[in-house]
């Protein structure tokens, strides 16, 4: 290879790596809205959290796999914990105090954040198996950013697995399409609701501990990524996984070629694209109807 | 409340709005000046809010259009007198309004606050990246504020001058929040809180539906327009993050929420609350982020229909205590 090629193509795959970061906390995100009609704004927060969480574990055990387990797992309980606390209480009020609320959580936790670890950026090691370069056809490539591909990939095969495969799946589906009734055959309602928060929570966190190598963990990582997460969800519609899949790929490419060619313009280009997507399909690219 | 003390308590609060400057020193006077900008702005999100049932995510960019407006004008056009700037950036607003409304009245709910996040951030970018013309990050910056004039008669300059720009604020933003009740009072302005809650049946009733909320959101957006023209002048400075950023655009749902969206005077109310939590908290601690989420939470779970529904349901309760009893054993 030439290196004007192997370049794209470590672009693409930088592109493709990020695009799957978007896409893990974008899932998340999307399950919780579908299911229970909540856009929550302090998603990025948990994303962040995570990534604090991984660098906490890493200082105490110096472990980054024990870290990779245990972070996300740490995320989802914060996240049950504000489901239970808070959210339920305030479903009778409709969806705009629900929204306002994680607003006011999302401040806190970022005030937490900076009152607990600082405002500096704290690195992340990665373990030695992960670090260096892998070499294919005259490419350079650095192994963590494959390794983080293929954590997402196994992350998405787990989940549709989950979803589409096992009664627990068909629980939570059935109840994304009516909720009442589902709670009329018996089904308890509140706690598979908590198991979908836990589970967005959880992905938000898988998220936050792959990014923390590459970005470092620092308190605006909320607002960088999660900005970009929420606009794969809204571009690739509500509800839809597959939507913010494709979506987050395209995003992912856009943000690493258009830094490439078009420096100056590159976030325009994300944000353009989905101003032109709402314009034609106000309900995002793959997203349904309200009802 | 008969019509005499209604009369007498407006004449006390203008007296009082008078006065102000003279009472409070400088500093006070600019945070009023802060505050009066985001009232008004708040009222006008909740128009479309409150009254219309449509939540907007990026209100800051007609916010921004104001400001961006006004501040362009005065830097390239030479002896451009104050009231026509402060009118170009209303214009600019409501032509950015009615540039968007033929895509956004066709939508409702969810869909309708994601394409103005959309809008907003696309703004937002644009003002980051248009380094010529909007000057990036650093914003349009000290550009000639000129002295309020009547060709003839009087001219008061505004420059370096908080007390005078007090009083030109106060009037224009009295004004605009007059006009936006009157607003909400004709019977087109009715129609809006039908809109909110059966949409279907005005369009039986034979109403346009689309039409009209096309024309109310256009009135919104222009009176978020002129708070962010005075707010440029105020500050004599336009930047992206102060005027178009995502938290211009959560400030006033915030402050509607706390206040109370059902209610005109809610949103006051809501920005009065937040200015001065800020303005304390400020004096004690540098974590105002911690105490305003904090605040955010309470309110929401203790008070979701905020101030102005608390204060309501209190009288309610004050005045029925035997009905507000049996409700309570009803629900629990």
């Amino acid at each position: 290879m030439d290196p004007t090629t192997s370049m794209y193509v470590a672009q693409g795959i930088h592109g493709i790596a990020y695009g799957m970061i978007l896409f893990l906390i974008a899932s998340g995100l999307n399950i919780i809205f579908g299911m229970m009609g909540i856009l929550n704004m302090a998603h990025a927060s948990f994303f962040m959290l995570a990534g604090y969480f991984c660098y906490q574990v890493i200082a105490i055990t110096g472990s980054f796999w024990a870290a990779l387990l245990l972070a996300p797992v740490f995320g989802a309980g914060a996240g049950i914990l504000m489901e239970r606390i808070f959210l339920r209480k305030l479903h009778a009020f409709g969806h705009l105090g629900e929204l306002i609320l994680t607003v006011g959580i999302g401040q806190v936790i970022l005030a937490f954040v900076k009152i607990f670890w600082g405002t500096e950026s704290l690195p992340v090691q990665v373990p030695p198996i992960l670090e260096g370069m892998v070499n294919f056809g005259g490419l350079e490539y650095p192994i963590y950013r494959l390794f983080v591909i293929g954590l997402a990939l196994v992350v998405l095969v787990f989940m549709s697995l989950l979803l589409y495969k096992t009664r627990l799946g068909k629980i939570v589906r059935a109840a994304v399409s009516d909720r009442d009734m589902v709670n009329a055959l018996g089904i308890n309602i509140p706690v598979v609701f908590m198991f979908v928060f836990g589970i967005g929570t959880w992905l938000a966190g898988v998220a936050g501990v792959a990014i923390a190598p590459i970005l470092t963990v620092f308190p605006g990582l909320a607002d960088q990524v999660g900005m970009d997460a929420f606009i794969v969800v809204v571009t690739g519609g509500f509800g839809s996984l597959a939507g913010s899949f494709i979506v987050a790929i395209i995003f992912g490419l856009l943000s690493s070629y258009g830094v490439q060619f078009l420096s100056q313009l590159a976030p325009v280009l994300m944000v353009a694209f989905m101003a032109i997507v709402l314009a034609i399909r106000p309900n995002g690219l793959m997203g349904v109807e309200e009802k | 409340m008969n019509k005499t003390t209604k009369t007498i308590l407006w004449l006390v609060l203008l007296v009082i709005l008078v006065f102000y400057p003279k009472i409070f020193g400088v500093y006070y006077t600019n945070v009023f000046v802060t505050f009066a900008v985001f009232a008004v702005y708040a009222v006008a999100l909740n128009v479309l809010l409150g009254f219309t049932g449509l939540l907007s995510f990026g209100h800051a960019m007609f916010f921004g259009a104001g400001g961006y407006g006004t501040a362009l004008a005065l830097k390239h056009i030479e002896g451009l007198a104050l009231l026509p700037a402060i009118g170009i950036g209303f214009l600019s607003a409501t032509v950015l309004a009615m540039i968007l409304c033929p895509l956004v009245v066709r939508v409702s709910g969810t869909a309708f606050a994601m394409m103005h996040l959309a809008f907003g951030q696309l703004l937002y970018v644009l003002a980051l990246k248009l380094r010529g013309i909007t000057g990036g990050e650093d914003g349009i910056g000290n550009f000639p504020i000129p002295p309020f004039s009547i060709p003839g008669l009087i001219s008061i300059p505004m420059k370096g001058a908080p007390e005078n720009f007090y009083y030109l604020a106060m009037v224009i933003l009295g004004v605009s929040l007059w006009l936006m009740w009157f607003f909400t009072k004709t019977p087109f302005g009715q129609i809006q809180v039908g809109l909110r809650d059966n949409a279907k049946r005005i369009d039986y009733l034979g109403y346009k539906v689309p039409q009209s909320k096309a024309v109310i959101y256009v009135i919104s957006g222009a009176f978020a327009g002129v708070a962010g023209s005075v707010y440029g002048l105020f500050h004599n400075l336009v930047s992206a993050d102060g005027s178009l950023g995502i938290l211009v655009s959560f400030a006033p749902i915030t402050a509607a929420m706390i206040g109370g969206i059902g209610s005109f005077f809610g949103p006051i109310l809501g920005t009065a609350v937040f200015q001065i939590i800020e303005e304390v908290t400020i004096r004690f601690t540098d974590r105002v982020e911690l105490v305003m989420g904090v605040i955010l939470i309470m309110v929401i779970m203790f008070a979701p229909r905020g101030i102005v529904g608390f204060i309501t349901t209190m009288k309610q309760r004050w005045q029925s205590p035997s009905a507000a009893g049996a409700k309570k054993e009803k629900t629990s």
